[in-house]
């Protein structure tokens, strides 16, 4: 063997398990409230608790609603952007970001918002920026 | 009716394409004239079944036959032509239809232009294509095993279990659900074709690539190939500049870029087209580089195949903001993209061993090993992306469920590749045209690097750029400005026709430093309050009611109606009121938002919008979509998006109250005292109050009459009650005095009766300093609510520079097609 050909190997072996430690690293699991304690960028999916309703306050510019996780736990979620155009209409949401205590801080939000006329149609998510 | 027959097109479409791509086959195998006429005759016949199915799906369409499921999912009686049309490829399967047109089309441009011995080959590879792309479209239903998606299936097909459906088979509804919203834009009529065309030519490298493997002859197909992989980079530049435009100026995406799987779609398969029009322009120069030309050329076609299965096939659905629905094509789709693969690198790894090598390998000094580590270096930034992307997969190696990659990974791994490679383009460039040794390389590299050195330090200081790997990266993006700049300056002295790649290059310089510059230093703009508390964030001083510390900032602002803000210190900004728009969108509002530079600049204003989206919504519910507005600048953008209004709160409450009312007649409190509210105005101001309008016209002057003895101070205020519904304005001046008894001051305010409307107005304050005086006002059944509007405005500074860099990108590259066109004709007019 070549020692030009060993090298090239290492770097390309190197360079690969780097890569994938890196993404392993910066993917995580759908988890659920309970499951985000100590994750700095958790994904919990889960749907609005609508009894509890949802507010955007001018005063401290929030967006404040309760989410049921999908073991049923009910939390409120902090979001610190406008409410979403199509929050109400949305049967499953992910929220992105921190448990503090008994708050969530969600510093992203994704909507999942049914199609009206057909129920195949599973829905897309939006990010709740973008609408 | 039309339905049937367009099935039957379809059907009949794909079986000539079958067939045809048999006769390529044979034709290819024994070199044979007269079988590859026969297959272009059924190419033919099968491009003009398309055209007929796709000619009856457009008149579907324009005459609202909704009884079929495409024509009612994305369309509705209230679109405009243009939309109608767009609305043929809005949807999946029209947007498969318009894939394959594109591509019979340039089926008929190699047919013209290819020479044997690829002519058949390349012809039965893109055909093979087609057969799979047709077969997404057939809608065959084969002993239970469905085959296909067809654009005219009726709505009974699609929802047999619709109840509306059991009660009344023939249904038709009145009205389709209509495009959607974000949909309905110009960009939606150039983008999508665009893409297509993009994707359609990309898969002719691939073609060339798998010819050159069958028939053995590895270095003539560079010449043909390489015009069409340039022009498909050209075409899928623009087409993700269109989209990123898209997304930026009407979508409210807040940039350019995002990494969402479909962007992602497009820049994978630009990437390593990329990388094969490195190899192939190096190949041409010298023996090298046959192996990773072929390589490249199936793998930006295996790009594409493999992006459309993870947006196509529903995989991304929860992962991507905007993948397509999943039509259960997942099977066929995953057949498709392991033909495609296994085929391509299966000839390639058979025919390997006969592929030919280098005699000796290429110096690092050399054009051969510059222009081959970029081509790898592209590679390996696509591979990076590829494997973000494919997180729903690839992801459940390490976790279940996985989410997708944070923004950081794709950030941090394309940010150091991408510094290399703009080093690497200097090099290259400058060994490209010239041979030069170590030491003569650096002498030339002094003055580019002297003045890359100055601009940088000139951006860094400007800038206030404090992140030393911001600085690098900042030094490597101008090194490719300046250093290509330098060679093609040369270059276009001498051979002006040769610049094309040294252009290219300073165009990928420009676009480093624009998304470094409008990316990282994007900055919210914010009051100086806000400002303040942002600071604190981030020193980490606030904490929360529970005693957290807080770490998400404020980045919008409330902005009452006139009353003006002062914003990051440069600009007093002054919401002057919403206007009505039903020209485009019904109900849309237009917000008037004022900015005026402080340091004296020329006041301008921002336009964004707020419409309903009206295919979503309802009765008892508005979903409400926004239209920013962008005020394009050379040294940076304004971008500004409404949040939320007075005036969408006042809808809102008004449907809630509607939907409360019909449920329970919840209305047991009446208040029966009269109100009593306190306005303040300045002179010429007019508020709203329900139903009246009451305006400050100025001061009164005021005669003794009236007047308590002893009066310091005595002003009327002259004040008009309009109210709107009977047309009427009525003028009453409330009288506001100071006097003084027993050396003592006191304020003497009677009320004005208006006794038609049962209301009495008060002058109960003047503030001098802000020139304002305050009414009391009893009787309004309605309480005044000050008019705002919750703002998101973002400066983004040159942005300008990405986009000069993609069009400069996309001219090198024009540059590059027109001489390497040239010749290929030449050569064509010869034989």
């Amino acid at each position: 063997m070549k020692p030009k050909l060993i090298i090239g190997i290492i770097a390309i072996v190197g360079f690969t398990s780097l890569l994938m430690y890196n993404f392993g690293e910066s993917i995580s699991t759908y988890t659920t409230f309970e499951g985000a304690e100590n994750q700095s960028s958790a994904h919990i999916p889960g749907t609005w608790d609508e009894e509890k309703g949802a507010e955007f306050s001018l005063e401290t510019k929030r967006f404040t609603f309760y989410m049921k996780d999908e073991d049923g736990v009910s939390k409120k979620v902090v979001y610190p952007k406008p409410k979403p155009n199509n929050f109400e209409d949305a049967d499953q949401l992910v929220v992105i970001g921190e448990m503090r205590g008994d708050i969530f801080y969600a510093n992203e939000m994704l909507m999942k918002c049914p199609s009206k006329y057909n129920d195949n149609d599973p829905g897309q998510f939006t990010k709740a920026s973008d609408s | 009716m039309l339905g049937i027959l367009g099935k039957v097109l379809i059907s009949a479409s794909f079986s000539a394409s079958l067939v045809a791509m048999v006769f390529y086959f044979i034709s290819a195998n024994r070199d044979e004239e007269k079988t590859l006429k026969i297959g272009n005759w059924l190419f033919a016949a099968k491009a003009v079944f398309l055209v007929a199915a796709s000619g009856i799906l457009m008149y579907l369409i324009f005459q609202h036959q909704f009884q079929y499921y495409y024509v009612f999912n994305y369309t509705s009686l209230d679109l405009t032509p243009r939309y109608l049309f767009s609305a043929f490829y809005g949807g999946q399967e029209g947007s498969f239809m318009l894939w394959i047109l594109i591509s019979a089309l340039l089926g008929f441009g190699l047919m013209k232009w290819t020479r044997s011995p690829y002519k058949a080959p390349v012809l039965f590879f893109l055909t093979l294509t087609q057969v799979f792309l047709l077969s997404m479209l057939l809608g065959w239903d084969i002993f239970g095993l469905k085959l296909g998606a067809s654009p005219f299936r009726t709505i009974a097909e699609e929802m047999p279990n619709a109840p509306f459906l059991q009660t009344n088979p023939d249904f038709v509804p009145a009205d389709g659900s209509g495009l959607n919203d974000l949909l309905k834009s110009p960009w939606m009529m150039i983008h999508p074709p665009i893409l297509f065309v993009g994707f359609a030519m990309m898969t002719i490298p691939y073609c060339f690539a798998m010819a050159a493997l069958w028939k053995q002859k590895y270095n003539e197909w560079i010449g043909p190939a390489l015009p069409w992989t340039l022009s498909a980079n050209v075409a899928l530049l623009t087409a993700i500049f269109l989209g990123g435009y898209w997304a930026y100026v009407t979508l409210s995406f807040g940039g350019y870029w995002a990494w969402d799987p479909v962007e992602n779609a497009s820049l994978v398969p630009w990437l390593i087209g990329t990388a094969g029009i490195h190899t192939m322009i190096i190949q041409r120069k010298s023996a090298i580089a046959q192996k990773s030309s072929i390589l490249f050329a199936i793998l930006a076609y295996v790009a594409v195949v493999y992006e459309t299965f993870l947006t196509r096939s529903g995989i991304l659905g929860s992962s991507s903001v905007h993948s397509f629905v999943d039509l259960g094509l997942y099977n066929q789709l995953l057949a498709f993209m392991l033909v495609v693969t296994l085929v391509g690198l299966g000839l390639f790894f058979w025919r390997y061993r006969e592929l030919p090598s280098p005699d000796k390998e290429a110096k690092i000094l050399s054009r051969e090993f510059m222009t081959v580590t970029g081509a790898m270096l592209l590679l390996i930034l696509g591979s990076v992306i590829i494997l973000g992307t494919s997180s729903p997969i690839l992801g459940k190696l390490f976790v279940e469920n996985p989410t997708p990659p944070e923004i950081s990974f794709y950030n941090n791994w394309s940010m150091p590749i991408v510094m290399i490679m703009a080093v690497f383009t200097v090099l290259g460039q400058y060994l490209f045209w010239k041979k030069y040794d170590a030491e003569s390389l650096a002498s030339a590299l002094i003055n580019p690097l002297l003045v890359t050195s100055a601009v940088t330090i000139f951006s860094i200081i400007m800038g206030d750029v404090r992140n030393l790997y911001y600085m690098v990266y900042l030094f490597c993006g101008y090194f490719a400005i300046v250093g290509n700049a330098w060679v093609m300056v040369r270059l276009a002295l001498q051979k002006p026709k040769l610049i094309g790649g040294s252009l290219t290059h300073i165009g990928f310089g420009m676009l480093l430093v624009g998304i470094l510059a409008s990316s990282a230093y994007n900055e919210a703009l914010v009051d100086q309050k806000t400002a303040n508390y942002n600071a604190a964030v981030e020193r980490g001083e606030v904490t929360d009611e529970q005693g957290f510390k807080v770490t998400q900032k404020e980045e919008m602002l409330v902005l009452n109606l006139d009353e003006p803000v002062l914003v990051d210190n440069r600009y007093t900004v002054t919401y002057e009121g919403y206007e009505l728009d039903n020209r485009v969108r019904r109900g849309q509002q237009n917000y008037k938002i004022k900015f005026e530079p402080v340091d004296g600049g020329k006041p301008f204003y921002m336009i964004p919008e707020v419409y309903p989206m009206l295919t979503s919504s309802s009765q008892e519910n508005i979903q409400w979509s926004v239209d920013p507005d962008v005020r394009t600048g050379l040294l940076s953008d304004i971008y500004l998006y409404v949040g939320g209004s007075s005036y969408v709160q006042e809808q809102n409450d008004r449907i809630a109250e509607n939907s409360m009312m019909q449920n329970v007649a919840a209305r047991d409190t009446v208040d029966e005292e009269p109100k009593v509210q306190t306005l303040t105005f300045n002179p010429g101001q007019t508020i709203d109050v329900g139903k009246f309008k009451i305006r400050f016209v100025n001061y009164a002057k005021t005669d003794s009459t009236g007047l308590p003895p002893n009066t310091t101070i005595g002003v009327r205020a002259e004040v008009e009650l309009i109210h709107p519904a009977s047309n009427r304005i009525i003028t009453v001046d409330p009288l506001f005095a100071v006097y003084s008894q027993n050396g003592q001051s006191y304020i003497y305010s009677p009320p004005a009766m208006v006794s038609e409307f049962d209301l009495e107005f008060q002058f109960t304050q003047i503030n001098p300093q802000e020139n304002s005086i305050e009414l009391t006002v009893t009787g309004l059944e309605e309480e005044y609510e000050p008019e705002w509007v919750l703002i998101v405005a973002d400066e983004k500074p040159f942005i300008s520079v990405v986009w000069a860099g993609t069009f400069i990108l996309m001219a090198g590259f024009s540059i590059s097609i027109l001489r390497h066109w040239n010749r290929e004709r030449k050569k064509n007019n010869e034989s």
